[in-house]
């Protein structure tokens, strides 16, 4: 089942990356950096949101007019940023959704890495009440369909004893006060916990992305400028609590279960939103990690020179005092709880290096399950089954996607637990030795390593550009980095194999190392990609943000909505306490008459035409049930003329009402009808 | 043989580093020995193997000691230790192809290596750090 959703999630992931492969570099590819995207459009957000905070006015009938001024005088600047601030944070779900899937469906959530994911969750309860909140505050009817139904889901909870949607059922009752609250929410609460959040998220990875690349921040921010010229975010109409709104453009991107509150019920909703909670959260244990043996550090090879440490995308490797009683100062320690056993220490560790021969090639930090030494043996092995011309050995990383490609084809292929395992030396060696006329490097695809930084390390110690590096002279265009490639996707491995052999029979005195590129292909195809690839961006962000359209009420309908609250009366009478019963009482308690406080349930029933559409028995609220019922509920009847009887029992009996009227009212397409209870006349009043 | 001797002004003044200069300095000495006395050439070249190993790992943690310091001339350090490196992998693969060629070859550079590096870069180094 896991394994089924993750070959799914993957090839939606593939499918994608093969459409943007020709507009980005492999290393621009955006789907490398959805986590880093994510944040980047929440700076937008963010800086677009200040300007706005500026001229927005936060009382009920300045909010609407506030943010009209800003999109319609200042169109070239309050307008537009306006619509960054929305597409922007439509975009963030988009890559924030990606986010999730890829790292769910290449299994980078499990194991010792549970901790970014778990962290992850609440994220996504923040960004999503941060993005309604934000319809909210601009008071039109979107705005008005928001508040209502935000709290019909919040009345479920048994929190609130009182019902907070009575607050959007009529201007009367709504007051500014509520505007400042969300205003405080949405502006300073919400982000100031989600910037906590984002740094507890990356917290235990080691040199996490927080910033995309240049080329990709300048991209995406051309493409939400362009979107919001082209398509500006506006209001939908000022907010009219008298009438409901008949169709709404609804961004889908935070409010897609709004619409379920109306079809089913606010409980089914918390059910199913708690339950993908729940779900999510529990992911990295269902089922539990396979466990691989964390990396062990060999004191006898080890110097303190903290290259592990600078190497391990995972924060695992720390220095700590010697212990061995050595002139060093330092010893590398291994944390088992945070190691994912990728190996990517061992090849950076200097006496990880197959050259030695004369001792047990044991090196300063090693991977048990599949050790240094293991290693060389295998590379032996392998070499010796090497056929073709040249002969070309291939490096995959352990039960990747390019390591079964590559075993279909039948060539040698040393699996690795990581490209960055294995050290630049072993290269060296393979090469020097005449075990390989080359190497090819079948890292991850598009160098989306799965241990984060294997492939980018990988590349740059090849490049000469890291410690430790390929010595100068290793000829490396006999290594070929196959993720740079364009066909990095490994779909035809042969293909790659052909390339590379070729190349190396080709040009035996180039510098860099093979990429594999072809330059045509590039210069005409990239620009023209590249705009389709951020087009495509824009044209989702901006569609999904407010169509299709949600149909709130067909043609010809109304709506009345019942809503107060009463008290019931009390279930029992005052009785005078005789003496007896006095005199049985602690002398402190002897009060003389005795009150019991519960109160009979409020029944309610209202009629149209004689029909019965709503009927309950609200009970008392208060631990001693001895608080008001209180009563909402919303009701769809077709506009025209009616006859509405509303009756209402608070006294226990079984038959007829205690207070009950009857109107006729003549209902406009579309009017949201009041139905309320005055306590101090006893009369219902109709709004 | 002994080809050189371990001297107190060849501290650096970190402990580790100069510990590691005088198990470097024993295992040359130990090499040394090895090429004069041995016939057997692959001896020799697996004693380079492991002396490339050491090297490195301890040019390792020399840089890592003089990043730590902010040591001025890290980057010609540095350059001079990535040659004597690369000096190293030639020598191991000289061995391989012309053991005769090598074991002549090895014998001119040995005291040339340490003796230079010794006296030129790492005597600048003595005292920059620590101490």
């Amino acid at each position: 089942m896991l394994t089924l959703l993750q070959t799914i999630g993957r090839s939606v992931i593939d499918t994608l990356g093969r459409l943007l492969a020709p507009a980005f570099e492999p290393p621009l590819i955006p789907l490398r950096h959805l986590g880093s995207l994510t944040i980047f459009f929440l700076w937008i957000v963010l800086v677009s949101g200040i300007w706005l905070l500026i001229f927005f006015d936060t009382s009920v009938h300045g909010a609407y007019l506030s943010v009209e001024y800003l999109t319609h005088e200042q169109r070239y600047l309050g307008g537009i940023m306006r619509s960054l601030h929305r597409y922007a944070s439509d975009a963030a779900i988009i890559t924030l959704a990606l986010h999730m899937l890829k790292e769910f469906s290449l299994d980078r959530y499990r194991d010792n890495r549970w901790f970014s994911w778990f962290t992850g969750v609440p994220l996504i309860w923040l960004l999503i009440p941060l993005g309604f909140t934000g319809y909210w505050l601009v008071w039109d009817s979107l705005a008005q369909y928001v508040a209502l139904t935000s709290a019909e889901l919040l009345d479920w909870l048994p929190f609130f004893t009182d019902s907070m949607a009575r607050n959007f059922l009529s201007e009367a009752s709504l007051s500014d006060r509520f505007f400042t609250l969300l205003a405080f929410l949405h502006l300073i609460g919400m982000p100031i916990i989600l910037v906590f959040g984002i740094w507890l998220h990356v917290f235990r990875i080691s040199g996490p992305a927080i910033n995309p690349p240049r080329k990709l921040m300048v991209g995406t921010l051309l493409c939400m400028l362009a979107l919001s010229l082209i398509y500006p975010a506006y209001s939908q109409g000022p907010a009219n609590l008298a009438q409901v709104p008949e169709s709404l453009g609804i961004d889908w991107y935070y409010l897609l279960v709004y619409p379920l509150v109306q079809l089913y019920s606010p409980g089914v909703v918390w059910g199913l939103l708690g339950g993908i909670t729940v779900l999510l959260l529990a992911a990295p244990w269902l089922p539990p990690a396979r466990r691989a043996a964390p990396a062990v550090v060999n004191l006898d090879n080890c110097n303190g020179c903290e290259r592990c440490v600078d190497d391990c995308p995972f924060d695992a490797v720390a220095m700590a005092p010697r212990s061995d009683g050595k002139a060093y100062e330092l010893e590398a320690v291994v944390d088992p709880e945070l190691c994912i056993s990728c190996g990517i220490c061992v090849g950076a560790c200097p006496t990880a290096t197959p050259f030695r021969t004369r001792s047990a090639l044991v090196p300063g930090i090693d991977l048990p399950d599949l050790s240094a030494l293991a290693l060389r043996e295998t590379l032996h092995t392998v070499s010796q089954g090497l056929t073709g011309s040249p002969r070309v050995l291939v490096m995959a990383c352990q039960g990747s996607d390019a390591a079964k490609r590559f075993k279909l084809t039948g060539t040698g292929i040393l699996e690795v637990q990581c490209m960055a395992q294995v050290p630049p030396s072993f290269l060296d060696y393979a090469l020097s030795r005449d075990l390989a006329a080359g190497v090819l490097l079948a890292g991850c695809p598009g160098g989306d390593c799965r241990y984060r930084l294997g492939s980018q390390w990988t590349s740059q110690r090849i490049q000469r550009q890291r410690d430790p590096h390929l010595r100068q002279r290793v000829d490396n265009t006999r290594i070929a980095l196959a993720w740079e490639s364009p066909w990095s996707d490994y779909q035809d491995p042969v293909r790659l194999l052909d390339a590379f052999g070729r190349s190396i029979s080709d040009s035996p005195d180039g510098k860099a190392p093979k990429t594999l590129a072809s330059p045509i292909r590039r210069r005409f195809i990239r620009p023209l990609a590249l705009v389709a690839s951020y087009g495509l961006l824009a044209l989702v962000t901006g569609w999904l943000s407010n169509s299709p359209p949600y149909q709130l009420l067909n043609p010809g309908q109304a709506m009345i909505a019942l809503s107060f609250s009463h008290a019931g009366q009390r279930l029992h009478e005052c009785h005078t306490l005789t003496q007896d019963e006095l005199d049985k009482l602690p002398p402190n308690m002897r009060a003389l008459t005795d009150c019991p406080r519960e109160r009979h349930p409020v029944q309610v029933e209202l009629r149209v035409d004689g029909e019965v559409v709503y009927q309950d028995s609200l009970l008392p609220s208060g631990l001693w049930d001895d608080g008001e019922s209180s009563i909402y509920q919303r009701v769809t009847v077709s506009a025209g003329k009616h006859r509405v009887f509303i009756g209402m029992r608070d006294s226990g009996r079984t038959e007829g009402f205690d207070i009950q009227q009857e109107v006729q009212m003549d209902l406009s397409e579309r009017q949201n009808l009041l139905v309320e209870l005055d306590d101090l006349t006893q009369r219902f009043l109709f709004r | 043989m002994t080809l050189l001797n371990w001297q107190a002004k060849y501290s650096v003044g970190v402990a580790s580093v100069d510990y590691e200069h005088q198990r470097l300095i024993e295992m040359i000495n130990e090499l040394a020995t090895e090429i004069e006395g041995s016939v057997y050439t692959d001896a020799i070249e697996l004693f380079l193997g492991e002396l490339h190993a050491a090297i490195s790992a301890h040019f390792a943690l020399e840089e890592r000691a003089m990043a730590k310091a902010d040591y001025e001339e890290l980057e010609d350090h540095k350059a001079d230790h990535e040659a004597l490196l690369e000096q190293i992998r030639c020598m191991m693969d000289e061995f391989v192809a012309d053991p005769e060629n090598g074991r002549k070859l090895l014998q001119e550079s040995l005291t040339n290596w340490f003796g230079q590096h010794f006296a030129t870069f790492d005597a600048r180094l003595h005292g920059a750090l620590g101490e």
